[in-house]
């Protein structure tokens, strides 16, 4: 058996996580949805596929796995598995199951797959097939992300195990249960550290520094190669790679790569990569009447059902010290936010630059692309000509609302 | 009879520089004469949007350095949308 993992139309539910990225990349628990996957269906050969756009920059980050390349996949029976899907645990799959409307997977068998030219012919063949019902969350929107991410870590805990494979200071207190507590290699818990394990596991991934006076709540995961300076990391977060985090973060997601160095509250958000949160930034995540909070999706203001909800923030974004952001606000990538003495608008598009209470076109593409190079080359990671295209094109695709916030907000 | 271009770039230039318009003259530059920081060059390329109601690349008008170019540049737009 060969396994699909695909992207399906619903992908602008995700922005601004998903200008830069297919939404089975984004994070849940300790694992981008894709990796769960593959760690659920354990396939000689795994393939991807996503929207057009996104195809070069994909090649190039997977480059051993064959992306919207149905060929590579012949042969053997298909397993579509939707990239949205939260999947709990290892399941034998041998037709079609749904979540309500949604499809979770799909076993094609390989003389099927072979008449197939497409994602399209896949799923229209999926459809085609009897269904089972089973209750399995399928992903639609980003704050869906964040309120499944402490369950989530809890269920890939077992992937770690009780281990501790690095340094934990004699200082450390593990309040709660010991058995709960993942180390990775190389990774080195600084003194005065506490790992409040009382309500989930804390994974802390290889080769990550935890400062002195560092607070951790379970159910957390810290990804590889992370810093963490004297923060207070309440229950429900999650870090991908190399992120270096201060101050107070709570039920947030953070995808890799981007710094929140200094104090300041960051609390049910979804932060994208190389994204940089100057000091006091601070999002809002509750309403002060308790309402359920709204956010922009797709140009309308949409209910999100839930009462805590904190800020989206697309990749390469900046903020200046002292930012406030209001509960639910959502900023496009490469943004430049000088949040100082006003609130940002709710939405804030893409390569826009807010300042004295007004959205700006910025300093244009050239330069934002100067400062993406450098603060990638400080980490050592080279932004590829295939990411230099796709931004382009998205800057280029987003011009005309950036020309319309610039006309409502200045 | 209405104002030239030249004297709305002048008087939009002082009032988001907030210097005394008799500074604003064709040879100051923006930065090391009127002391523009990199926010208002911003700022005031959106107001010279606002107050011509056109359309600045961004990366041309930040090329402009002097009043004299901004009027120079101004002008340009100006005349190719026929106005």
């Amino acid at each position: 058996m060969k396994v699909l993992i695909y992207e399906d139309e619903t992908y602008e539910n995700f922005y601004p996580l998903t200008y830069l990225r297919a939404s089975w990349e984004l994070r849940c628990g300790a694992f981008s949805l894709r990796q769960r996957i593959e760690h659920l269906f354990p396939a000689e050969q795994v393939g991807l596929w996503a929207r057009d756009i996104l195809v070069p920059v994909l090649r190039r980050r997977y480059p051993d796995k064959p992306v919207n390349d149905l060929k590579a996949l012949e042969g053997d029976d298909l397993l579509l598995v939707n990239g949205r899907a939260l999947l709990t645990g290892p399941m034998d799959v041998d037709g079609v199951l749904k979540s309500g409307e949604e499809l979770v997977c799909a076993l094609i068998p390989k003389e099927k797959v072979s008449g197939c030219s497409g994602l399209e012919d896949l799923l229209e063949t999926a459809e085609s097939l009897p269904s089972e019902q089973r209750d399995i969350k399928v992903a639609r929107y980003l704050w869906d992300l964040i309120s499944e991410n402490p369950k989530f870590i809890e269920l890939d805990f077992k992937f770690f195990g009780p281990k501790v494979l690095g340094k934990l200071h004699p200082s450390v207190v593990v309040y709660g249960p010991e058995d709960k507590v993942y180390i990775g290699e190389g990774a080195e818990i600084h003194p005065y550290v506490v790992i409040d394990t009382r309500n989930g596991p804390v994974i802390v991934d290889r080769g990550t520094e935890v400062h002195p006076f560092t607070r951790i709540e379970g159910p957390s995961y810290i990804g590889p190669n992370c810093t963490l300076l004297g923060a207070k990391i309440r229950e429900g977060c999650s870090f991908g790679p190399v992120c270096r985090i201060g101050g107070e973060v709570e039920e947030s997601i953070v995808q890799g790569y981007s710094n929140k160095y200094h104090d300041g509250f960051l609390g049910h958000a979804y932060v994208g990569e190389w994204v940089n949160l100057g000091a006091l930034t601070t999002n809002s995540d509750l309403k002060n009447d308790y309402s359920t909070v709204q956010v922009y999706l797709k140009g309308k203001l949409v209910d999100t059902g839930e009462l805590k909800v904190g800020s989206f923030i697309g990749d390469h974004t900046k903020t200046s010290i002292g930012t406030l952001l209001n509960t639910g606000t959502t900023i496009g990538i490469m943004c430049n936010i000088v949040g100082v003495g006003a609130l940002p608008p709710k939405y804030v598009p893409p390569f826009s630059l807010f300042v004295n209470g007004k959205i700006t076109k910025g300093l244009g593409f050239k330069a934002l692309l100067e400062t993406a190079r450098t603060s990638m080359s400080r980490r050592k990671i080279e932004l590829s000509t295939e990411e230099e295209h796709l931004l382009r094109a998205i800057y280029e695709a987003t011009k005309e609302e950036r020309r319309e916030a610039v006309k409502k907000y200045r | 009879m209405s104002q030239s271009v030249a004297e709305r770039v002048k008087e939009v230039v002082a009032r988001q520089l907030r210097v005394p318009i008799e500074q604003v003259t064709e040879e100051a530059r923006f930065v090391e004469d009127l002391g523009a920081e990199s926010i208002q060059s911003l700022e005031l390329v959106a107001a010279f949007e606002e107050e011509f109601d056109i359309e600045m690349d961004e990366e041309e008008a930040l090329q402009v350095k002097t009043v004299g170019g901004a009027i120079e540049y101004i002008s340009r737009k100006l005349q190719e949308e026929g106005r």
